[in-house]
């Protein structure tokens, strides 16, 4: 996936000069790429006279950002008490097994990301798994697969 | 002036309402003390450890609250030894020492306050996470090479993405501060410790050891037929290296094309690529980064040239890691340049426009000598006292303590020599053998020259160490 620096130096363009705007230019540059690129940190640091460290420490704090390239389709997984005691790791084993990729990373054809939550608020609904904003109720493990095979 | 009254364990305290002191510095002005790991007071408080954890009265209300950070209030009062204060820091000194049973300082102060044998699963770390590493590089050093990054247990104190550091010059400050054992088995930086140095010199040194110079066996004046930066040695050094296969590769810092004076690292491998190279640069650019590249591609007897936190960098790499395991056949022959300091970018490029009106970019040389800087465009030399340039030095120069790179193998500089001649030091075998296939005309060095500037650097920096010091003491 090729960065487009141009467009980087666009979005730095906007906060060049002001101070404390560090999260806000990283969450833009988070929803322009889907996450944040090696290079850009650079870029920031260089254009932004900011140590490279001190952008990194807040990239990998914050969960609203990401360092790891993110793929088309985002899955989250709900971990949630309710969800937990439906049979939720179950659900995350199957996804993981399906995808063969661990919780936090993507597959290597950028189609899917696997993330886990701790409660979506819809308890009710448990085990919920949600794929692009799109929430799936009382999944068992059986259905995973028809689930995901709906994202290309 | 208004006078802030309170009370500290019963002790009536006044303090001068001048803003920020905080309960810790109130207590400690009494004499009462309170247990820390994470305060320093040339730094800005952190509250990380919860150790200086004290209980504050005030309106009736009680509340704990970290010592460090509170600022004093009048008619506060303070109990840093109420039974709940010292159950809290007993639980603290309980789980610092599950996560770092080796650690002297945390089994010190756990005995101190009676823990003996943690009921937690024993961890094996060092790092307490405090932050006065990544604090001391930020507010008083100013690189910033480190960080806190990540969250929850993963959190941990690294360089961005656990890759070797472009920005750390090796000073060394983190490990002053550093309470336990930790930084120094960090492996992305390069802190090198007044241990670290000898052992370096033991190792790859020889020759006798000269309180200012360093190790070294040999000081002469070289001049050689190019065309460079004084007697152009570094570049026939390079030449020469070369083509007696004394190494196969340089990595030397050229100027980037279409980017003026701007520099980066690069490798090269012949004549034409030396000569590109030509001339110093006075700024720091990414080099650690480079050397680990060019070593994964395959590239083993490589020839460095850099300035003297670039040279300890190396070493400190050579020193903590097996090398030779991860790049069998790995020969680095280091090329040292004396360094007084080097200068930001845009700040040296922003301030040599006011100064002269001309644009640093097109310049065909720059050059620091005898206090001056001259910058010479278009055949014309421009110069003025080097002083002026003073608030645009390079954040950490002031903090480094060497002038002429003393661990490199062969260290090359202007002072002490006379025009269009180079000075040169040979500190071992590796560099006598550089120098004894390179052809040059030989002159006398003042070493007295040498060694003044050797002492102005050093005594800045001990100057800058003398703050991190004393705040240690207290």
């Amino acid at each position: 996936m090729k960065v487009k620096m141009k467009r980087v130096d666009e979005i730095i363009e906007r906060y060049k000069g002001e101070e404390g705007v560090l999260i806000q230019l990283l969450l833009d540059i988070q929803s322009e790429f889907n996450w944040i690129p090696h290079g850009v940190i650079a870029r920031i640091s260089e254009k932004m006279r900011i140590p490279t460290s001190q952008i990194y420490r807040i990239a990998s704090f914050y969960k609203a950002m990401s360092l790891n390239p993110v793929g088309r389709h985002i899955i989250h997984v709900c971990l949630g008490t309710a969800c937990q005691v439906r049979g939720a790791p179950k659900i995350l084993d199957r996804v993981e097994e399906n995808l063969k990729i661990k919780e936090g990373s993507t597959t290597a054809d950028m189609r899917f990301s696997l993330r886990r939550v701790n409660c979506l608020g819809c308890c009710a609904m448990g085990p919920v798994v949600v794929v692009d904003g799109n929430y799936h109720g009382k999944i068992t493990p059986a259905m995973v697969e028809d689930i995901l095979e709906k994202y290309e | 002036m208004r006078v802030l009254k309170l009370e500290i364990d019963g002790k009536a305290v006044e303090v001068e309402a001048e803003k920020g002191k905080t309960i810790l510095e109130a207590a400690k002005s009494i004499g009462i003390d309170i247990p820390t790991l994470c305060y320093h007071p040339a730094l800005e408080p952190f509250g990380a450890c919860r150790l200086c954890s004290v209980e504050i009265e005030k309106r009736g209300r009680k509340k704990i609250v970290t010592a460090c950070n509170y600022p004093v209030e009048d008619g506060l009062a303070v109990n840093t030894k109420s039974p709940e204060i010292i159950e809290i820091r007993k639980m603290l000194l309980e789980l610092l020492l599950a996560r770092c049973p080796e650690e002297g300082k945390i089994q010190r102060l756990a005995h101190e306050h009676g823990v003996v044998k943690p009921r937690f699963k024993l961890e094996d770390e060092r790092c307490i996470l405090c932050g006065l590493c990544t604090r001391v590089c930020e507010e008083l050093v100013g690189v910033s090479a480190i960080n806190v990054i990540n969250r929850g247990v993963e959190r941990a104190i690294g360089t961005p993405y656990m890759e070797l550091s472009d920005d750390c010059i090796g000073c060394g400050s983190c490990a002053l501060v550093c309470p336990t054992e930790a930084i120094k088995r960090e492996k992305n930086i390069y802190p090198t410790t007044a241990e670290d140095t000898r052992a370096i010199e033991d190792r790859f040194l020889e020759g006798e050891r000269d309180a200012e110079l360093g190790v070294y066996t040999d000081l002469i004046a070289g001049k050689s037929s190019l065309d460079g930066q004084d007697g152009g040695i570094v570049s026939s050094l390079l030449i020469s290296g070369i083509k007696n296969n004394l190494f196969d590769a340089a990595l030397v810092v050229h100027r980037k094309d279409g980017y003026g004076y701007k520099a980066e690292a690069v490798v090269v491998e012949d004549v034409a690529g030396i000569r590109r190279a030509q001339g110093t640069k006075y700024l720091r650019v990414p080099m650690m980064s480079k050397l680990e590249e060019a070593l994964k591609a395959g590239k083993r007897r490589i020839a460095v040239v850099g300035t003297p936190c670039e040279v300890r960098a190396v070493r400190k790499i050579q020193q903590q890691r097996d090398l030779e395991r991860e790049f069998p056949g790995v020969e680095i022959t280091l090329l040292g340049l004396f360094c007084f300091e080097s200068f930001d970018y845009e700040g040296l490029k922003e301030r040599t426009k006011r100064e002269f009106g001309v644009d640093l970019d097109k310049a065909d040389k720059t050059q620091i000598t005898k206090g001056k800087y001259i910058v010479t465009v278009d055949g014309e030399d421009y110069s003025c006292d080097v002083r002026a340039f003073e608030d645009v030095v390079s954040e950490g120069c002031p903090y480094c303590d060497d002038f002429v790179s003393r661990l490199a193998d062969i260290s090359i500089g202007s002072v002490g020599s006379t025009d269009g001649y180079s000075t040169v030091i040979v500190r071992s075998e590796v560099g006598k053998k550089l120098l004894d296939a390179t052809e040059f005309v030989q002159a006398e060095v003042t070493k007295k020259e040498i060694v003044k500037l050797v002492r102005f650097k050093k005594k800045r920096a001990d100057k800058n160490f003398a703050v991190i010091m004393d705040g240690l003491a207290t």
